[in-house]
């Protein structure tokens, strides 16, 4: 059983080791900072509290130094009285190089600490009277410069590049399978490869989004990658038809018959499919198209996974829900290291909800079923679109604010 | 009570009978689109009817949670959550966002920043309450019997008078809407205002509670002090002898010093009933018959022992000999004089969720109780569940009780102690 954490026993106690101690057990958010700051404390990080209260012109923020020498930092923020302000951010022009969230008043001290190098900083806390104020560091670091957040983001989208060539790679083959089995003409034989090949889309599908061909105007869908591969009968646009995953999903779940319609929709998919793989492979990502990427697989998830409308005739929405799932984990998995220096409370919400998430979808595994999940059925939609909607939100909300924490530009 | 009009300095009697210029330029010095609509046209409306937008409630009076005592306001969107959380510490840092979004909502200030620096942030605040001042806007917190199961350790700190209500008679309680771990009722002047506060309350708790049943209510069904009575959906004149006196508060509502542990003491229980009324019947029967039901008259609402509103209903008077007031009318079965002196505050208000399956008219009234025993509320639905006239035409389906904590002091939060 968690304990409760306990004000008085925060500000009567203000020994760095008893407040790190009380904050291991406490949300967690500042655990792994606290841990550090109660290690080098002793060799002397130099401390700066700050201190949120309502005064006469709104809420203010006023930290008890604004100078303080290269190294090691650890800012203690209290919310005595500011209820407008629920967090605290230290800026390197319009970096967030650390910053704690959740604060209310009553709430315990939270703690934070940082190694600086010299150099012009801001203290910022959102919707306070005066938001932002300089804080400066004097002298070089002495270790771990303040642009390692921004390194370790950079390689996170490295690995992540090479996440997504895997994905196209086994997507391409598994469209191919699904060519083969749909020119077999053998209905069940395509069924299952339909719900083989659509994992990989699912994964990557928000880094592909909306990609145009050479030569075409953005507003012509017949040169839109996306929509010649993945559109659904509730968006089609006249001038073009139906194409892609759901035309042939159409024929061999809903008809459950193949036609020679069927087998040149199917090789269609699998030259746009090729076509993307190539424009897919050149890709590079900033940290924040990994953020906004993993966010829009979510969206993806609550607006047409959740809702049924994804898979209209094979109900294999919950196979797309859980790579989806899979494809914002793995992008957020990628941006986790850089993130855990400058938001740890966030890093580990996130993380949560991803568990809370993926051990949810546990529950509807099924080795039987056609991509290993329970069919989606409108019964079991009806009895559990809910929990799933809401345990899905709890996740989007922390990952929406993701962009914003890790942008580079 | 420290409910203040933020105007100060001038009464609001004369703040409204003024000209209306200084209305408006009182409004904009507060910072606030200032905004007025008059009430009642008829019936002698005084100042308490009058919708002040600029007006604010406080929150942090280190005594009574606001919207009980404060006079209803026109709208109020009600809901309830379920923790999906274990942790004692989620609990608890909701606890104390909650009570300080509260604080900045009542007071008309946005919960964070509405259009951040940043483009690639997510604004804190919603933003369509933005521009439309406090409006009255109270939001009362309610724990229900789920935070003090298993859960969270807090078995021990449990009130003595919180558990799940027992079955009473006429129950259709549909499960969908009923229970619930936390419960916000949030009302105001204007609707977007409460609905503002509720979705930006439950976004700040994602990922703690989920949603569980919710109602949104137009139309205050209950009167505070200085207001007129208004009417239910039946047409009829509602919570005539509501509570009233700060001394009947003292004795029916507030938790006293002696019995609950110290943490809720000023708090008091909530009972939210959600009622159904069978709009389509009851509007196709008689004047005489909807009299009898209710005991009162429908113009006047005095009750049919004779007088006028507030003239003391007379039980025992007799006309051809039968009681004038019907023995199984809603008002001689809820009387506190037939009920061993029991009184309960209600705090109402009508609802509408649109047209049913059926086709009909689908409303009824969100029935809000307060009281510092939740066994008074059985008592008086005991007998109006298994006597009430009036069930012929409305149904119970949906059903919570809460706890409700007193308001923090300035630099604390709703329900600290639980956490001492």
């Amino acid at each position: 059983m968690p304990t409760p954490w306990r004000r008085s026993t925060a500000l009567a106690t203000l020994s760095v080791l008893a407040l790190g101690a009380l904050a291991a057990c406490g949300s967690g958010s500042d655990s792994e900072a606290s841990a550090k700051g109660s290690t080098t404390a002793k060799g002397g990080a130099s401390q700066v509290a700050i201190t949120l209260a309502s005064g006469a012109n709104g809420d203010e923020c006023t930290a008890d130094t604004t100078s303080v020498p290269a190294g090691p930092v650890t800012f203690t923020v209290t919310n005595k009285s500011a209820t407008g302000i629920t967090e605290f951010e230290l800026l390197d022009g319009q970096r967030i190089v650390g910053e704690k969230e959740n604060l209310a008043p009553g709430l315990p001290a939270v703690r934070f600490t940082l190694t600086l190098g010299g150099g012009n900083y801001e203290l910022y806390c959102p919707n306070a009277a005066t938001e932002k104020s300089p804080f400066t560091v004097t002298g070089e670091a002495s270790a771990s410069p303040t642009g390692s957040a921004a390194q370790v983001l950079a390689q996170g989208t490295k690995d992540y590049s090479s996440y997504v060539d895997l994905q196209v790679d086994n997507m391409v083959t598994a469209v191919q399978n699904l060519q083969k089995a749909v020119d077999s003409g053998d209905v069940a034989a395509a069924q299952k490869a339909y719900a083989e090949a659509r994992p990989f889309y699912e994964k990557i599908e928000s880094d592909v989004e909306g990609f145009v061909l050479p030569g075409f105007d953005a507003t012509d869908n017949h040169g839109n990658l996306d929509y010649l591969i993945d559109m659904r009968a509730s968006n089609l646009d006249p001038a073009v038809g139906w194409h892609g995953f759901h035309a042939v999903e159409r024929d061999v779940f809903g008809a459950k018959k193949i036609t020679a319609s069927t087998k040149k929709l199917a090789a269609e998919l699998t030259t746009n499919v090729t076509k993307l793989a190539k424009v897919a492979k050149g890709l590079t990502f900033k940290p924040e198209d990994l953020a906004n990427g993993a966010a829009g697989l979510l969206e993806e998830v609550q607006a047409n996974k959740i809702s049924g409308e994804e898979e209209a005739f094979s109900h294999i929405d919950l196979v797309d829900f859980a790579n989806n799932v899979e494809g914002a984990q793995q992008a957020f998995e990628a941006l986790r290291p850089g993130l855990t220096e400058i938001d740890p409370a966030l890093t580990k919400t996130i993380s949560k909800r991803f568990a809370a998430v993926t051990t949810l979808l546990e529950n509807y595994k099924d080795p039987k079923a056609l991509g290993g999940y329970r069919t989606y059925t409108p019964a079991l939609k009806k009895s559990d679109a809910n929990v799933l909607s809401q345990t899905v939100q709890a996740l989007q909300d922390p990952l929406g604010r993701l962009a914003e924490k890790v942008a580079t530009a | 009570m420290t409910d203040t009009p933020q105007a100060k300095g001038l009464s609001r009697r004369r703040l409204f009978a003024g000209a209306g210029a200084a209305g408006v330029a009182l409004g904009a010095a507060a910072g606030f689109a200032g905004g007025r609509a008059s009430a009642e046209p008829a019936g002698g409306a005084d100042d308490a009817d009058t919708v002040d937008l600029s007006r604010s409630h406080e929150f942090y009076t280190g005594s009574h949670q606001a919207g009980i005592e404060t006079e209803p306001q026109r709208h109020c969107v009600y809901m309830t959550f379920d923790l999906t959380t274990t942790s004692v510490q989620d609990l608890q840092v909701l606890l104390a966002r909650w009570s300080a979004g509260i604080a900045q909502m009542m007071a008309g200030r946005p919960v964070g920043t509405v259009d951040p620096d940043r483009s690639s942030a997510v604004p804190q605040d919603t933003g369509e309450a933005y521009d439309l001042g406090p409006s009255s806007l109270t939001v009362t917190v309610g724990l229900g019997p789920g935070v003090f199961d298993h859960r969270f350790g807090l078995a021990a700190k449990r009130p003595k008078l919180l558990a799940d209500l027992p079955t009473l008679p006429s129950d259709v309680l549909k499960p969908e809407l009923t229970g619930g771990d936390l419960s916000l009722q949030a009302c105001a002047d204007d609707p977007q205002v409460a609905y503002h506060a509720i979705r930006d309350l439950a976004r700040m708790g994602r990922g703690t509670v989920n949603t569980r049943w919710t109602v949104m209510g137009f139309g205050r069904a209950s009167a505070g002090k200085g207001q007129s009575t208004p009417r239910n959906l039946m047409g009829f004149k509602d919570g005539t002898r509501n509570i009233r006196e700060p001394e009947d508060f003292d004795r029916y509502v507030w938790v006293g010093h002696d019995s609950e542990p110290v943490w809720m003491r000023g708090g008091t229980y909530q009972v939210a009933r959600k009622i159904r009324m069978d709009i389509e019947i009851w509007d196709s029967s008689d004047r005489g018959t909807q009299e009898g039901i209710f005991g009162r008259s429908k113009g006047a609402g005095g009750p049919l022992s004779g007088g006028s509103e507030f003239t003391t209903p007379d039980f025992h008077k007799m006309v051809a000999g039968k009681p004038a007031i019907p023995a199984k009318s809603h008002v001689a079965l809820a009387a506190h004089e037939n009920n061993g002196g029991i009184k309960i505050l209600r705090r109402s208000y009508n609802f509408t969720d649109g047209i049913n399956e059926l086709g009909q008219l689908d409303a009824g009234l969100l029935f809000i109780a307060y009281q510092n025993d939740p066994g008074h509320f059985v008592t008086l639905q005991r007998r109006l569940g298994s006597a009430d006239l009036l069930n012929e035409y409305i149904s119970h389906i949906g059903s919570g009780i809460f706890a409700v904590p007193p308001a923090p002091k300035p630099g604390h939060y709703l329900a600290e102690g639980l956490f001492a």
